[in-house]
């Protein structure tokens, strides 16, 4: 077998691979079972340090899953029973922070140090012209 | 009587410590004072004086010395033996006790090494002041607000206890308990309550001995590489112990919170979480610096960051803080920490501004696309990363002091957060460590990864043809099988050249190759480790089956393949304890699987009771038990499969471990060591 054709058999072969991987990343499922886990994710349990309901054995955050399972059945948008929730309680039982408010600049900061952190790593790049303190010892 | 000679062995660790601080400074400005014996005695009082506080604690724990506060509300007579040691670290003041035992263990460390070294050596000299002021904050605290032997001044009618505090009114009634309150029920409730802490702290602490060396050069002005290469060892050594605190806590709240869940962005994780990142970007960064003499300011700012990110975990920690900021003037040991983080980051940020001109400029990155390139990018991830996790920790308390509104900032946003920087990270991971220094082209780094990417597509598209959709899932397998292909390509490859130029055997060749650049394969252990590690989360996180059931007696239902039989009730009085508990059989296919005992644990000090989930490890992944509640007539449980999960078990270990082979093994012959830098 001739090197090119091995060569490009390897290519195809990688492709391919690469192809049923990304079909399978599209395909990706939701039931209402990870909706309800997504949503309990991200609220609060009340009587607990700091876990969401979806991972606390307590009995609030059960009734509390319980609820959410209720709502995703009648047909609210995630959005909705999270409101529900907030409302209920306070903001804060909310710990998925939005992308708004009072709580924009916790999503902007990381990014914002990744901003700063490329600048900062663009700029040592080599200059064409090295200053004379450079110089090796 | 434990009092009198704990509390004395506090004060004379602070003479001691004063004494190194003194002399350390004074050893460090003359080099003829900077000798073995100048530093020895404050040294050894000082040793002497944290190993008796600790002794002395220990002892009236194991003998119910009641009259000491801290006893009487952290023990009892019948807490069993291995939590009554325990429980000298278990709470607050305590926990400064062991701090300040693992920070004389390092001073000791570093003392030895001084001494073994020639006269003059001013830069240890001048580390060994700094971890004497350090020291002597720690003591300090001990001596005066927080004092681990502080007599119980008054008890509760029924003799059970000290009171503390706020609730003192009758002040002037002197009365000894006759019983103690008992351990924290948490911690009781578990054998790794008892190895996690002091691990972790001897990765907090030992930070310092780096940090104190930086200080120490700065102080000197020699910021050449010779206090990064001398603390390397010491770094790593730190650095493993607190890897594997951090996994140990990991374990333990998945072995007994009873959700199943071993890591939950809960700030007292975070702030273990924060300085690892850092000392790991400082781990990577030290290379850059040690083989091209690059990023010498950076590594002042990450080794400083570090020790300073130690004291802010500390404090949060610590200072109830974390509840509300409300909480945070209740306790004065919080003030007095946070004071502490203000002057070690104004103090070494200012020393470090004030020697700038002194620290050799870099030589500039010939190009981006190098392994000093890749190792930039590593940096820019990790302390993203350690910034990230700091914003999303310190928000709400921000929010909380300077509006009247509160947020919630929780696991969510981490997990956004976190899983891309993860996946960059892995890529970097796989990446960096075969592309060449200065200038990396395209051609040999694909060369490089070519049969891991494929190797990885490969596993990716088995998972996809064999019925998973989950993005995560698939991405994490892609990432994680890249870098172990990587790791596994690139010894083979070295292997086979070296094995056929010296006509040996490939595997005695690879053992040759390992040996011959311990730091270097080490990391490279450490990395199979996390790819490992990747993997299980990958696995466990999405695919985790749950189910909540109720089993009358004599039943049985089904779970994800399983046959879960309830068979009865029992219940017992343990040490310090009432358990009661579920007999519950399972099988797979009419075949035993096994029994299982999931328990509740009411403990004497406590109204709510503790669960002891059942786990079963099997190959394939973990069966978890959690009891909800009981009767003799029907079981609630909480079952879970976790698929895979102990692969985060073993690769967290194995990443933690791998530190060994970067400094215990000795080099077969010593190479030149390159230095780059001016000092």
């Amino acid at each position: 077998m001739s090197d090119s054709i091995r060569k490009i058999a390897a290519a195809v072969v990688t492709i391919g691979l690469a192809v049923v991987v990304v079909i399978g990343l599209i395909q990706g499922d939701r039931t209402d079972e990870d909706r309800a886990r997504s949503i309990g994710s991200r609220v609060k349990c009340p009587v607990c340090q700091g876990v969401a309901i979806a991972d606390s054995p307590s009995e609030t955050a059960r009734a509390m899953m319980d609820v959410v399972e209720e709502r995703i059945a009648d047909g609210w948008s995630d959005r909705q029973i999270i409101d529900y929730f907030a409302e209920r309680y306070t903001d804060s039982i909310v710990i998925d922070p939005p992308f708004s408010g009072n709580t924009l600049l916790v999503w902007l900061l990381p990014i914002l140090a990744v901003v700063a952190g490329f600048f900062m790593i663009f700029s040592r790049r080599k200059t064409p012209v090295p200053k004379p303190d450079e110089v090796k010892q | 009587m434990n009092a009198t000679l704990g509390y004395l062995s506090i004060l004379a660790a602070v003479v001691g410590a004063l004494g190194i601080t003194v002399r350390g400074f004074i050893a460090m400005r003359d080099p003829e004072r900077a000798n073995k014996g100048y530093l020895g005695l404050p040294v050894i009082l000082f040793v002497s004086g944290a190993v008796g506080a600790m002794f002395f604690l220990e002892l009236g724990l194991l003998t119910d010395d009641f009259s000491i506060k801290y006893i009487a509300n952290n023990s009892s007579t019948t807490t069993p033996f291995l939590f009554k040691v325990a429980s000298g670290w278990a709470s607050l003041e305590g926990s400064i006790v062991l701090w300040g035992l693992v920070l004389a263990g390092f001073t000791f460390a570093v003392y030895a090494r001084f001494f073994r070294s020639e006269s003059g050596d001013r830069l240890a000299a001048g580390a060994l002041a700094i971890m004497g002021l350090i020291s002597l904050y720690f003591f300090g605290l001990m001596a005066t607000i927080s004092d681990p032997f502080a007599r119980c001044v008054q008890t509760f009618s029924d003799g059970v206890g000290c009171v503390t505090g706020e609730n003192a009114i009758l002040a002037n009634v002197i009365s000894s308990p006759i019983e103690g309150r008992g351990a924290n029920a948490l911690l009781q409730n578990h054998w790794l309550m008892a190895l996690h802490p002091p691990t972790l702290y001897v990765g907090y602490v030992g930070l310092s001995v780096p940090f104190a060396f930086a200080i120490s050069a700065l102080l000197l002005k020699t910021t050449g590489a010779a206090w990064l290469t001398r603390t390397r060892n010491w770094t790593v050594f730190a650095w493993m112990f607190l890897t594997a605190g951090i996994v140990l806590g990991g374990l333990w709240s998945y072995e007994v919170l009873g959700w199943g869940g071993y890591w939950a962005w809960d700030p007292v994780e975070n702030a273990s979480f924060m300085p690892w990142l850092v000392a790991t970007a400082f781990l990577h960064s030290s290379v850059v610096q040690a083989r091209r003499g690059m990023l010498q300011s950076w590594n002042f700012v990450l080794v400083i960051t570090t020790f300073a990110l130690t004291i802010l975990g500390t404090f949060l920690t610590r200072s109830g803080v974390i509840v509300s900021v409300h909480s945070f003037s209740q306790s004065a040991i919080g003030p007095a920490l946070l004071i502490f983080l203000v002057v070690v980051l104004l103090g070494s940020l200012g020393l470090f501004a004030s020697r700038a001109h002194t620290i050799a400029s870099s030589p500039r990155l010939d190009s981006l696309s190098s392994r000093e390139g890749v190792f930039l990018f590593n940096n820019l991830l990790l302390t993203v990363f350690a910034f990230m996790v700091l914003t999303g920790t310190l928000y709400p308390l921000f929010v909380e002091a300077f509006s009247d509104s509160t947020v919630g900032v929780g696991r969510p946003f981490f997990d956004r957060m976190a899983i891309p920087l993860s996946f960059l990270l892995l890529l970097a991971m796989g990446i960096g460590p075969v592309s060449p220094y200065r200038a990396a082209s395209a051609r040999v780094v694909w060369e490089r990864i070519r049969w891991p990417v494929r190797v990885a597509l490969g596993a990716a598209a088995l998972a996809v043809v064999f019925g998973y959709r989950n993005s995560f899932l698939l991405l994490g397998v892609l990432a994680a099988v890249f870098v172990m292909g990587v790791i596994i390509r690139n010894l083979y490859d070295a292997a086979r050249t070296r094995a056929d130029k010296l006509g040996i055997g490939r595997r005695q060749a690879a053992a040759r190759i390992m040996r011959g650049d311990p730091h270097y394969w080490g990391g490279q252990i450490s990395h199979l480790g996390v790819a490992i590690l990747a993997l299980g989360i990958a696995f466990s996180a999405n695919l985790s089956e749950t189910a909540t059931v109720t089993i009358d007696a004599g039943d049985t239902v089904n779970f994800a393949g399983f046959e879960v039989t309830y068979e009865q009730e029992f219940s017992r009085q343990e040490p310090g304890r009432f358990v009661t508990g579920a007999d519950i059989t399972v099988t797979r296919d009419g075949s035993v699987v096994g029994t299982y005992q999931p328990r509740l644990n009411q403990y004497g000090n406590t109204r709510e009771s503790i669960a002891t989930p059942e786990v079963d490890t099997m190959f394939s992944g973990d069966l978890y038990l959690s009891l909800r509640s009981i009767d003799p007539s029907s079981v609630t449980l909480e079952v879970y499969w976790f698929p895979f999960i102990w692969l985060i078990w073993v690769g967290g270990f194995l990443a933690a471990a791998a530190g060994v082979w970067g400094f215990a093994v000795k080099k077969p012959e010593r190479s030149v060591a390159r230095d780059d830098t001016r000092v």
